[in-house]
């Protein structure tokens, strides 16, 4: 059975119908949240010829656009949680189409690092947190494999936009370009409207544990499905009850929750290693010996085994042996992720880097299906939104700092072995960590779940036990009337 | 003791005139010029000096070859095409000790050619054209022709809109503020140096400054009326949605007439 956690919504999520249109506007602005910002580096040796700027130069615009997308992610989770997924998704669609276009007629550096960077950061990071908390509101037992397969959105279209990015800039130049992305990334608009919020026909009841703020504003979240935007009735009284306004915005308590630490702390530790590899495999390849035409083939390589193993991942997920431990699964995919960059030093000649590409890229596929189910299943579908958030800009910090260490790395030792040393130690040591504890939580949820059913036995029994004395008291009553009539 | 000096005086000076006239390598022939082939020997005068061995240098390079262990003071090295790779510096080396050597330049046309021979420019923008040159002599004068009809224009540094860069290896041609009418055509760019000269020839695009904005109005065309599409089908299903959850069931309203028509019909 699924921790407790999860099941108090309060409603019975589709699991299906219009969920699977969803999942397809999600998959659309899952897949330009990630591809984007790694497709347009294409451009970047015109742009840094245009703007006489050195490559150091240039390579900041992606850093700018990856640091605004995770330091949105707070602001993206009290948005979601205050209007809902669709309209932030269509403005985060709006604000990245607009900063291209901006983009397109910018004549120093600077402008494109605010436009591309900032702007388009904060439009991508809109885009990913609500596409995620909306599949948790539309489906529970099957939410890995809906999960699995808008992740597949990341190497799909990453795959589409890199030869037609090419195709771009050949006909239209760098700035033309610009102008033509921005009219394709304004399809996220489209992915947004398909987000319509779920049907709630059943009356939310408040579950025992949980605050009365959190129904107030998992109501306001949702969206009641009656076309006026009034806010629930309940949103009054209940402010008063809860301890701090922030709470209508994002959830704080979190950090005293053991999953959500649990989690944390593994996910922070592993991105130090995670992204890194990636970044590395062409120039390794080269510095093996390989020419630079079969060093893209081993991404395209890659690229095909993250794409075929998310939705499989998917599946997996939502079989009946692995979704009631679906942790331990993550718990292995991060694990299998380490354990790939520690035997990669071994791997000789071309067939043997061919051989660590598709094993790399089925641990890569698996693990980035899992990571935000893992998070979704520790916390629950409501609490989802601002868990992601906080979860984001923690992770801000190793996804950025940990390429370039890696190259340091590469650097001072002259040889690629050290780095995927330290990169697979940076991922075992968090994968065996999550396997112990969470075997420790899994424990504790199931002692948790033993109790609260016995406290509701007991006081449904103590209930049935108080009507029947009341019924009792009134036949008796109603005997004596009749006795003195 | 005077005759000690003097004997050291004439030893030295035997010694000196040693050194100044000492082994010489003749070669043959001494240097090449436009030929499509040649046969390069070097032979060494002294034949008393001990050889180890022999080998050729192309630019200082070894060339793998021509090493030879046989201690002849003859060696040769056959060029059998002479394209612009071959031309550069030759040197024959002698293994004695110390090795002896002497150079034997062969000189080429200069191969010019096109960095790329499509080139494309935005309109308004500033478009460059390049061309690089391989072989020795490099070439010491860069010179840049439009082809207007049938004509060759020539075109120099500074005049309009250009602007002639040029090094031994390379010449780029720098043209500001592209028109669409002035500046689409071929361009040809020559090299020359002692020999000859060689050119190649670009052909320059000029993009209109709209030309993206056509798809990008499409593309947006595209997503309002998909997003017009799916808002207006969410509308039309909303009402069946509603009439099922909370407001009454039709068919009660219906019993509801039933009656009160009867009631009418009744009071009538």
């Amino acid at each position: 059975m699924p921790p407790a956690a999860v099941t108090n919504l309060g409603y019975t999520p589709p699991d299906g119908g219009w969920g699977w249109a969803v999942v397809f506007g999600a998959f659309i602005s899952i897949g330009f949240s990630y591809a984007f910002p790694k497709s347009l580096t294409i451009y970047f040796k015109e742009i840094q010829e245009y703007f006489s700027v050195s490559y150091s130069e240039i390579a900041w615009v992606s850093s700018v656009m990856l640091a605004s997308m995770y330091a949105g992610g707070p602001v993206s989770s009290m948005l979601v949680n205050r209007y809902g997924s669709r309209p932030v998704v269509m403005v985060g669609g709006l604000m990245v189409s607009i900063a291209m276009v901006l983009a397109s007629l910018g004549t120093t550096i600077i402008h494109l690092y605010l436009c591309v960077g900032v702007i388009g950061g904060f439009g991508l990071a809109f885009n990913l947190q609500p596409a995620l908390t909306i599949i948790g509101t539309y489906f529970q037992v099957k939410r890995p494999l809906a999960i699995g397969l808008a992740m597949t959105g990341s190497p799909v279209v990453l795959s589409t936009l890199a030869p037609l990015n090419q195709f771009f800039f050949d006909s239209f130049g760098w700035r033309g370009s610009f102008l033509v992305l921005g009219a394709i990334v304004l399809n996220c608009c489209v992915a947004g409207a398909l987000m319509r919020p779920v049907n709630k026909r059943v009356q939310v009841k408040p579950s025992d544990g949980s605050p009365r703020c959190e129904v107030a504003r998992e109501a306001a979240a949702a969206g009641v499905s009656t076309p006026s935007a009034d806010p629930p009735p309940e949103d009054g009284p209940t402010e008063s009850k809860c301890p701090s306004y922030i709470y209508r915005y994002i959830d704080l308590s979190l950090f005293r929750h053991r999953g959500f630490l649990i989690y944390l702390v593994g996910s922070v530790v592993m991105f130090f290693g995670f992204f890194a590899p990636v970044v590395f495999l062409a120039p390794y390849a080269k510095h093996q010996g390989t020419d630079e035409y079969s060093a893209a083939l081993l991404l395209s390589i890659f690229a095909l085994a993250d794409m075929f193993i998310r939705p499989v991942t998917g599946i997996i997920g939502s079989s009946k042996w692995v979704r009631p431990r679906i942790q331990y699964f993550f718990s292995f995919a991060v694990s299998y992720n380490g354990v790939c960059q520690l035997l990669c030093p071994l791997a000789s000649g071309y067939e043997g880097l061919v051989v660590y590409a598709v094993f790399y890229g089925l641990a890569f596929g698996i693990l980035s299906a899992l990571l935000f189910e893992a998070l979704m299943d520790l916390v629950g579908a409501h609490r989802f939104s601002s868990a992601v958030g906080l979860v984001t800009i923690i992770e801000c910090g190793p996804v950025l700092l940990g390429p370039p260490i890696s190259g340091a790395l590469v650097d001072a030792f002259g040889d690629y072995r050290y780095m995927y040393y330290v990169c697979g130690m940076f991922l075992l040591a968090p994968g065996v960590f999550l396997f112990i504890m969470h075997y420790y939580n899994y424990k504790k949820l199931d002692e948790e779940q033993r109790q609260s059913l016995s406290l509701e036995i007991r006081a449904s029994e103590e209930a049935l036990k108080l009507r029947i004395n009341q019924e009792v008291e009134t036949m008796k009553c109603k005997y004596e009337l009749e006795a003195a009539d | 003791m005077k005759f000690l000096w003097a004997l050291t005086a004439l030893l030295l000076s035997s010694w000196r005139a040693d050194a100044t006239t000492g082994p010489k390598i003749i070669t043959e022939p001494s240097e090449v010029s436009n030929q499509t082939s040649a046969v390069l020997s070097c032979n060494l005068t002294d034949t008393s000096l001990p050889i180890g061995g022999s080998y050729w240098t192309h630019n200082g390079k070894e060339i793998e070859e021509s090493r030879s262990k046989a201690s002849t003071h003859y060696t040769v090295f056959r060029l059998e095409k002479i394209t612009y790779h071959s031309g550069g510096q030759y040197e024959c080396v002698f293994e004695t000790d110390p090795p002896l050597k002497t150079t034997i330049e062969v000189k080429t046309l200069p191969h010019v050619g096109a960095y790329k021979h499509s080139e494309h420019g935005n309109e308004q923008d500033k478009g460059m054209l390049t061309c690089v040159a391989h072989g020795h002599p490099l070439p010491t004068d860069w010179t840049w022709y439009k082809k207007e009809d049938g004509n060759a224009t020539s075109i120099s540094n500074g005049t309009e809109r250009y602007e002639i860069r040029s090094t031994p290896y390379k010449t780029i041609l720098s043209i500001t503020n592209l028109s669409i009418e002035k500046d689409i055509g071929d361009y040809v760019c020559t090299g020359t140096n002692e020999l000859g000269s060689n050119s190649d020839q670009i052909h320059l695009r000029v993009r209109s400054r709209l030309a993206a904005l056509w798809p990008f109005l499409g593309i947006v065309a595209e997503v309002i009326i998909l997003v017009t599409i799916i808002f207006i089908y969410e509308k039309r299903r909303k009402p069946d949605e509603v009439n099922d959850g909370s407001a009454p069931l039709k068919s009660n309203s219906t019993a509801n007439h039933k009656d009160k028509n009867v009631r009418q019909r009744n009071s009538n």
